[in-house]
């Protein structure tokens, strides 16, 4: 394979672990503020890709001008979500919320199947098409566009959390709830405040993915996985992390498919990640704050 | 909520229980969810259709009951079809491992499953009760690849195929056929159902020195691949398999994105060709608002011919079976006869796109082609 | 018997009566249909009894159980549809293949603790899946291996429909019966406590690490039983029988249901497999709302179905059976062998620059009371902690008896007589006060029969209820026996965590705080007691922040100033000793 096509494929990997990484970063927040995993968090990114398919057919502009309406209302539903299947649960084990959030996700899968259809769909062009060429390689400009939008909205993301007083009391939030009330913080508002977090940067992943690799109902399960896989192998519950987690995966499935072949890749990301795991249990970049002994 | 739930439930029994009358039945026994539903609501819609012409003032009733993914689901499904009485036959799964598990049962029970499943095996294991009126994966995947030796005059294939049971079975026949017509495969490889990107594989088959890139990938993955073959400049014609000439899928790309694309199928109804088939496309587009496929047609078709018997005077399943194996059918897409094994449909259509319009023209057309016997 | 007696039966009878309606149901009440759907649930109730081994006892969130059900599922295929085996070959090997694969890799995977042990197990299973799938000419690849015939044993051939369903019924009473009693009684409260109190269960002696081996080898054994019966029900084995779907089924079920309990799997499978039939009636959105309806049990009952009807019973039961007699314990308490219960020689710990424990040089003799003073932050915790083995000494060496134990693991060092409070009580919360100290006569005796996973007779928790009764009367906690922990009181807590080191019959009991909270009168009885253990042999080290009550018992007293012991001798000794008013008597009167 010659510089130009390696040059191509880590482009792509790049695009796609960018997107990969705001899904992997809607994980992390709920995990840091709830501890449990939300298993609907894949099939609010396929949500996400849908509501961009919809709102493309009603208004047809590029998919960037479609972006903020879409983090609102993906907003709205991550409200829900954490009103319906977090908050009536939220003095009980985490097991609990594993079962509402997959019982969501089984509703958002199937109410995507019922409403649009089992066919794939193509999201709205984020940008006027057309691409760069140079170095042998084509630079597409949807593809760049995933990359901008997924840096500045996780550049915003972490803006938020680290310099704003709402981040510093959604970390107070998630280090611990029961103190934080005592200052006074509202917790149940501050996890809502996460769910909406999350779901409108996986509504945004949804957007970005779907435009260049199309949407399906059923595709929930996998990117759930991935993020799951990026989140521990960042280390649990780091915000950094996940994302070099996320670029991880998709490198995985570009680039080393590229070298191997792709069963391989797919075998070889699971060997990789038990070695991580054996060799340094707590991720490869360490936790943000260790457990009690 | 408990109210609620205790409503759902006691509003969905008069539903399920509601069979007084006798009708003759004909369920659909399809995947409605779950990854294979895009083929299944084809499969759905086509019997659909078929049952709701009616057969000359005879009571039809059907029921849709969804296979979801798997055998067993698709097994408690079946069940559920036959406890209803007077069923004579039943629109079955397009999923092959479904149609494995069901068809023992079938054989029991002595129903005739209709089918459009192409996994080669499903009429070789000596059931009766099948009858398969898409064409089967040696027929099919015969045809796309002497379109690529033959018409395309192309001999180093680069081969992407799927690693489930569509893509699996249609390497297995594809692999055959390119030996038995002296081309070779320079590359082969399986890429997951979640796979986003196949530039990886496309590099590979350029690297490898194809000179065409033939699919055998469900719809979403082969419009990436035709997508992505595109934006790469790969140069290399593409035949793909039948999930290509699913209008569902050429509406993920533009048109100059299709530019020398080809797919196989049984039939294109959406490009039509005959007076039947297009009569067929018509009366779909106006019962559900969208374009037909060839699984569509081969399940309307099989269904008609069911009810073809029943109109004859058949009242048991075991007559329409006789008749679905005894008699041939002109349908919409083909004529179809049992080849005693219950494989209905033996042509076989290329279908190419000119890079202007996301419905293609019809490329070629094999008629019995040899081997399907 | 009359109603009133049918209500107050043991709690058997309802679970009979269940049996006996499913049966009914099934025998007369059941079509084809209805046959298929209750075979399904029997498969995955089987699963879900494993899962609950290790997810509901041991609370490690495993991911590989759908992975288990398919290697048994294929095991089963390959050996019935290709080679023809016989059910009694074929079942047997179908429950050997996961067992095998959990034991290769559940070294490397149990160590890893919460999420990176859910990862593991999920990768593993992700893996198993990508081999299925492309190892096609063992397992078929996707399109799976058709042809699995009836369950065949012998000439007896299990036809499809009511046969079926009785023999995969007949299979989950099997394993019911053997799930319960390898959970129920000491065993479930040991497990109880490795779950939500692993530190209070080290110190019990319980091997928590020993306790997961045996709770994922068994449950790799449901596992592939109930895959091997799916393999059966299904005739074609394919990708989607070890595909994640699988794993989250058993998942909501375990958790619908109930986590812990052996009924739940039950209830759990039957209501989860019957949920989306009674919904098929609405077609294409069927799925929309059993997804709701599982939503709104898991938010109506979060605890389980199982625990929810538990409740109900035992509030229409009109009494309760009596609790066992007060008992003295059997066994006479035991002695140091040698001078010193517990010894430290120079033991030392650092955490990053900071050393907590300096060299300390101190024993314990069997029989005394030794004082630990020393302000906050000077280290006594953590010389309490490297007695015990709750953590392991940068330098130095720890001897229990005269055998080094330097470095062993809590529990290790529990099961050689050593007990222990901590300074926050550490109590299984949703246990009783009684069966909190109940666990710690039942561990006294073998704590690794406890984690052992074999099967235990009935009646061994009576006699260590009844020995506890007599540990809580006796640390002045017989009042409030009957409630539950999270219920109780700061001091009364700080008595059920004494009488439950002291049940354990230590030869050095090492208590931290434990007059924190305690009234003056409760503090005086304490001291009593202390007494008499001490009289009866055991050693006693006790750390406190009331010098008073410490000096008022003590034997000899030793005082730690950052790290390092800088007085040990008689109360009297230590009172004047300068460098103790210097460092931490200074404003003491």
């Amino acid at each position: 394979m010659d510089a130009g096509s390696v040059l191509q494929l880590g482009f792509n990997a790049l695009s796609l672990g960018c997107a990969y990484a705001l899904v992997a970063l809607g994980f992390v927040l709920v995990i840091n503020a709830v501890g449990a995993v939300n298993f609907a968090h894949g099939d609010l990114v396929m949500a996400g890709g849908f509501l961009a398919v919809a709102a493309a057919q009603i208004w047809p502009a590029p998919g960037i001008l479609i972006l903020p309406a879409l983090l609102v209302i993906m907003a709205a539903m991550g409200v829900v979500l954490g009103a319906v299947a977090y908050l009536p649960l939220a003095k009980r084990p985490p097991s609990a919320v594993f079962v509402s959030t997959i019982a969501v996700g089984i509703m958002l899968q199937n109410g995507a199947n019922a409403l649009f259809g089992a066919a794939p769909r193509a999201g709205p062009a984020l940008v006027v098409p057309g691409h760069w060429t140079g170095a042998g390689a084509a630079f597409d400009r949807q593809s760049l566009a995933v990359i901008v939008v997924s840096l500045i909205l996780a550049g915003a993301f972490r803006f938020v959390l680290t310099r704003t007083q709402l981040g510093r009391s959604l970390r107070a939030v998630a280090a611990d709830a029961e103190m934080a009330r005592a200052l006074g913080i509202d917790a149940r508002l501050h996890i809502l405040g996460a769910f909406a977090a999350a779901a409108a940067l996986a509504g945004a992943a949804g957007l970005l993915l779907s435009q260049r690799y199309f949407v399906t109902p059923t595709e929930g399960t996998g990117l759930m996985l991935k993020a799951y896989i990026a989140v521990v192998i960042g280390g649990w519950g780091r915000w950094g992390g996940a994302v070099l987690g996320a670029l991880f995966v998709a490198a995985f499935e570009v680039l080393v498919a590229a070298w191997l072949a792709q069963p391989l890749a797919e075998a070889l990301l699971c060997a990789a990640v038990l070695a991580v795991l054996f060799v340094r249990p707590q991720g490869v970049f360490g936790e943000t704050h260790g457990r009690r002994a | 909520m408990r109210n609620v739930i205790a409503a759902i439930v006691l509003s969905s029994i008069p539903l399920a229980l509601a069979s007084a009358a006798e009708p003759l039945r004909l369920p659909i026994v399809v995947p409605i969810t779950g990854p294979l539903a895009l083929e299944g609501a084809s499969q759905r819609n086509g019997a659909l259709l078929a049952i709701e012409e009616g057969a000359g003032g005879l009571e039809l009733a059907t029921e849709e009951i969804d296979t979801a993914a798997s055998a067993e689901a698709a097994l408690t499904a079946l069940a559920r079809a036959l406890s209803r009485p007077n069923v004579l036959a039943v629109a079955a799964t397009i999923f092959g491992p479904q149609m494995l598990a069901m068809m023992p049962v079938a054989e029991q029970a002595r129903v005739p499953l209709i089918t459009v499943s192409g996994t080669a095996r499903l009429t070789e294991l000596g059931h009766h009760f099948v009858f398969r009126f898409f064409p089967a994966d040696p027929v099919v995947k015969l045809a796309q690849a002497r379109y690529v030796v033959e018409d395309a005059k192309r001999s180093r294939v680069a081969l992407l195929y799927q690693t489930t049971a569509y893509g699996q079975s249609g390497r297995d026949a594809l692999g055959e056929a390119f030996r038995k017509l002296g081309a070779s495969i320079v590359h082969e490889e399986g890429l997951a159902l979640g796979v986003k990107d196949m530039a990886p594989a496309l590099a590979k088959a350029k690297s490898a020195g194809a000179d065409v890139l033939v699919l055998q990938l469900h719809s979403g993955p082969t419009a990436l691949a035709v997508k992505q073959a595109a934006a790469m400049k790969l140069g290399l014609p593409i035949v793909a398999g039948s999930a290509m000439h699913q209008p569902s899928t050429a509406a993920l790309l533009e048109p100059a994105e299709l530019a020398g694309v080809c797919a196989e199928s049984g039939s294109a109804p959406a490009t039509g060709g005959t007076p039947e088939l297009e009569r067929f496309a018509a009366a779909y587009r106006k019962r559900f608002g969208s374009e037909p496929d060839g699984f569509a047609a081969a399940q309307y078709d099989g269904m008609r011919m069911a009810i073809a018997a029943l109109a004859k005077g058949a009242r048991t399943p075991d007559a329409v079976r006789e008749y679905l194996a005894g008699q041939s059918h002109q349908g919409a897409a083909m004529s179809y006869r049992s080849d005693g094994k219950g494989n209905m449909a033996h042509d076989a259509v290329i279908v190419c796109y000119d890079g202007q319009s996301r419905t293609p023209r019809l490329a070629k057309r094999y008629a019995n082609p040899p081997g399907a016997r | 018997m009359t109603a009133r007696g049918i209500l107050d039966a043991p709690p058997a009878l309802p679970l009979l009566l269940g049996a006996v309606a499913l049966g009914a149901y099934a025998a007369f009440g059941a079509d084809e249909y209805a046959l298929r759907v209750l075979s399904t649930a029997g498969t995955f109730a089987l699963l879900v009894m494993g899962y609950q081994f290790v997810f509901g006892h041991l609370g490690a969130l495993s991911l590989a159980q759908g992975a288990f059900f398919g290697l048994g599922a294929y095991a089963t295929a390959i050996l019935s549809s290709r080679y023809g085996l016989d059910f009694s070959v074929s079942f047997p090997v179908s429950i050997a293949v996961p067992v095998i694969a959990a034991a290769i890799v559940a070294a490397p995977v149990l160590r890893l603790e919460t999420h990176y042990f859910a990862l593991a197990t999920l990768v593993l299973a992700q893996g198993a899946l990508v081999a299925v799938l492309n190892w096609e000419t063992l397992t078929g690849g996707a399109n799976g291996l058709p042809g699995v015939g009836a369950v065949r044993i012998g000439d007896l051939a299990v036809a499809r429909g009511l046969p079926m369903a009785a023999f995969v019924w007949c299979a989950v009473g099997l394993g019911a019966l053997l799930a319960w009693r390898l959970v129920h009684g000491a065993s479930g409260m040991a497990f109880a406590c490795l779950r939500d109190r692993p530190l209070a269960a080290a110190a019990l002696g319980l091997d928590g690490a020993h306790a997961r081996h045996g709770a994922f080898l068994m449950s790799a054994a449901y596992g592939g039983a109930a895959g091997a019966l799916h393999a059966h029900l299904s005739g074609v084995v394919s990708p989607e029988s070890i595909e994640f779907p699988v794993m989250v089924s058993c998942l909501t079920m375990a958790v619908i249901g109930g986590r812990a309990r052996v009924a739940g799997a039950i209830i759990g499978a039957l209501l989860l497999a019957h949920l989306p039939e009674w919904f098929r009636g609405f077609e294409r959105t069927y799925l929309i709302a059993y997804g709701a309806a599982a939503l709104a049990a898991v938010i109506l009952a979060p605890a389980g179905l199982a625990e929810l009807f538990e409740r109900a019973w035992d509030r229409l039961r009109t009494h309760h059976p009596a609790l066992p007699t007060p008992s003295r314990p059997a066994t006479a308490p035991r002695r140091a062998a040698t001078s010193a219960a517990l010894a430290l020689d120079k033991a030392s710990k650092r955490f990053g620059g900071v050393v907590a424990v300096d060299g300390v040089t101190l024993d314990l003799k069997a029989g005394e009371i030794l004082a630990l003073i020393g302000a906050n932050g000077s280290g006594k915790s953590t010389l309490i902690n490297l007695a015990t083995g709750f953590a392991a000494p940068d330098g130095g060496r720890i001897a229990v008896d005269g055998e080094d134990v330097t470095g062993d693991p809590a529990h290790a060092v529990a099961r050689r007589g050593v007990a222990r409070t901590f300074q926050a009580t550490d109590l299984v919360e949703d246990s009783s006060a009684l069966d909190n100290v109940a666990l710690a006569c039942a561990a006294r005796v073998g704590p690794e029969r406890l984690t052992n996973w074999r099967p235990h007779g009935r009646g061994g928790m009576a006699a260590a209820r009844a020995e506890a009764r007599w540990w809580l009367a006796r640390f002045g906690g017989a009042q409030t026996e009957g409630q539950k922990a999270r219920e109780l009181p700061a001091g009364a807590r700080r008595l059920v965590e004494c009488a439950r080191a002291a049940a354990r019959n230590p030869l050095a009991l090492v208590l931290d705080e434990p007059g924190a909270g305690l009234s003056a009168a409760e503090k005086t009885a304490l001291a009593e007691r202390l007494r008499e253990l001490a009289r009866d042999g055991t050693g006693i080290l006790i750390a406190d922040h009331d010098t008073e009550f410490l000096f008022a018992i003590a034997d000899r007293v030793a005082c730690l100033d950052r790290g390092r012991l800088v007085a040990l001798g008689s109360p009297q000794d230590v009172r004047t000793d300068p460098a103790v008013i210097a460092a931490y008597l200074g404003n003491a009167p």
